[in-house]
């Protein structure tokens, strides 16, 4: 069974690059345009192995989300990466204090991107 | 836009005194401490001489006592004469002096006028440049947006290319893998037809063999018989020679009978009788011969024609050449399996270079993301210069305006510093307005915490 990805960017070509390439790589992808929207995805029962997601968005941001994540039952360990232009060390450091699994700057190869998934993601 | 008249607005003076640094205005503003100046000097000098001429005359009525009296008119008026006169003399020299800075004022004056028109004209001018650069920044912010909206569109279609692309490729893997399958069921059949036939060949093959061994041994006995016919050519032989001395015998006995007279009549027939048989024992002996010879020759032209056929059949070997045929054809087909297997794993292999390669080229999609971000800042930064560039136009058509900003360009411009996302926004700003990045750039791009 194919592994279940989260994508979380408000660039609808950012969302649909990374839904392209991670489905041509063998997994299932589930795609959300802010961090409200994605956990509400969350909250409705969708369960991935793991969740990309950019930092500066609308609504709610990526580092408010992966706090918020963090929170929620049965995701504190769920691998979290960060794909995002932010290249500031403290928003890094703040990524990682609220429990991201990794800080990645654009532009990152896909192919890149899957080897890095496929690192923190066990069994991929 | 309504502007004030400049000649009877003391204020003008003021503003174009800041806005301008020619030499006449210079003239111009140190005209009025002048003549203040002139006038404060006359001022103190009458007070000083009013309060000196009191004071004299109260010391030589004191000193002089009623002796003063008499001549007091006299004393004041020589007092009045004594400090009238220098007074004068200085307001002489302060009326030429003030008499110079009139006529330096009428020609500063003239000046002025000259310049706050013309700066009047250039403030109007610049009020409505500054005012005019919102649609040309609008405009432009549009452009921008409308490229960003363009280049995120037509990105969308490479994408979808991409996803389209990918699809079909792994349809045809799909049907390639499908093509393994079946190939391999098909070679496998194949392989267990060709090895069936190859047993029923073989066996009919042996039965073939059984049978040519038969045909020989059929061939031998029909030899020996045609050998054994042919022995009895010699008997034949045999039996002419009697049957022609039995014939010489029985004319012998006709001579003699014929001799003998009546006696020897009944003898003649007999010996007649005897010569008839001989003859046509000489006669049947010779058909039978005739006949063995050709019986023989008949026979011997038959084995050779079949002897000559069997050895064909036998150097022909077809059988043999069928099965070869089928195991080269199953061998062949073995091959061209193994070398479907082959193009197909090259087919897969080149399935995944190319994901490998679509998936870099996606990434380098990213930048597009990169460079809306950049743009949207830029987008912002417009929208700042528009305001502060309409508070400016604002700013100038008000003549109280006192030359301060809420922001200048040098706050707002280190203001963006704050705002950067990206290294490479930083570089750039200090690329052109000079400094240096506090970023940490040392930290890699990927970094797993």
């Amino acid at each position: 069974m194919a592994m279940k990805i989260l994508v979380v960017d408000d660039s609808v070509t950012m969302v649909l690059s990374l839904k392209t390439t991670l489905t041509m790589n063998g997994f299932e992808v589930e795609t959300a345009n802010n961090g409200e929207a994605a956990l509400d995805k969350l909250k409705s029962g969708i369960k991935p192995n793991l969740i990309v997601t950019d930092v500066n968005m609308p609504v709610m941001g990526g580092l408010e989300m992966i706090g918020k994540v963090r929170a929620l039952p049965g995701f504190r360990f769920i691998p979290i990466l960060t794909l995002t232009t932010e290249s500031e060390a403290a928003k890094r450091d703040e990524g990682k204090r609220l429990g991201a699994t990794g800080w990645l700057v654009k532009p990152v190869a896909g192919n890149d991107l899957v080897k890095v998934i496929k690192q923190v993601l066990p069994g991929a | 836009m309504a502007t004030a008249p400049y000649t009877e607005d003391a204020r003008l003076f003021s503003a174009a005194r800041g806005a301008c640094a020619g030499q006449e205005v210079e003239v111009a503003s140190n005209l009025s401490p002048r003549l203040r100046k002139a006038r404060n000097r006359l001022l103190i000098q009458t007070a000083i001489g009013l309060i000196c001429d009191l004071l004299l005359y109260l010391a030589l009525s004191r000193l002089l006592g009623p002796a003063f009296i008499p001549y007091s008119s006299r004393i004041a008026g020589l007092v009045l004469l004594l400090e009238t006169v220098p007074l004068l003399a200085a307001e002489r020299i302060n009326w030429a002096k003030a008499r110079q800075g009139i006529a330096d004022l009428r020609i500063v004056g003239t000046l002025t006028k000259s310049q706050l028109a013309h700066v009047s004209a250039r403030r109007i001018a610049m009020t409505d440049e500054l005012h005019d650069s919102r649609p040309y920044i609008e405009v432009m912010r549009e452009q921008i947006g409308d490229s960003l909206t363009e280049s995120e569109r037509e990105v969308m279609k490479v994408i979808e290319q991409i996803g389209l692309l990918i699809a079909q490729s792994k349809e045809q893997r799909a049907k390639i893998a499908h093509s393994i399958k079946s190939g391999k069921e098909l070679t496998e059949s194949t392989h267990l037809r060709v090895e069936n036939n190859k047993q029923i060949i073989a066996a009919i093959e042996m039965q073939m063999q059984e049978q040519t061994g038969e045909l020989r041994n059929s061939f031998e006995h029909i030899e020996n018989l045609a050998t054994e016919v042919s022995a009895l050519t010699p008997l034949i032989k045999v039996i002419t020679s009697i049957a022609q001395q039995t014939s010489l015998l029985a004319l012998n006995a006709e001579i003699e009978a014929a001799r003998a007279g009546s006696a020897g009549r009944g003898f003649a027939v007999v010996a007649f009788e005897v010569r008839k048989l001989s003859v046509l024992t000489t006669k049947a002996a010779a058909d039978m011969a005739e006949k063995i010879n050709w019986t023989c020759k008949k026979v011997d032209s038959e084995m050779a024609e079949a002897k000559a056929s069997l050895q064909q059949h036998e150097s022909d070997d077809a059988m043999t050449h069928l099965i070869g045929d089928l195991s080269g054809m199953q061998q062949d087909f073995n091959t061209n399996s193994e070398l479907l297997l082959e193009v197909i794993a090259e087919v897969d292999a080149s399935y995944e270079e190319s994901v490998d390669r679509l998936s870099q080229a996606l990434g380098h999609i990213q930048f597009q993301d990169v460079m809306r971000q950049r743009m949207e800042h830029v987008q912002e930064a417009l929208v700042e210069m528009r305001d502060h560039m309409q508070s400016m136009s604002a700013r100038i058509a008000d003549f109280g305006w006192e030359g301060n900003f809420d922001h200048t360009f040098k706050q707002i411009l280190a203001a963006h510093l704050n705002r950067y996302r990206m290294a490479s926004q930083t570089r750039t700003h200090h690329a052109v307005a000079g400094g240096s990045s506090s970023a940490d750039n040392s930290r890699p791009a990927i970094e797993l915490f």
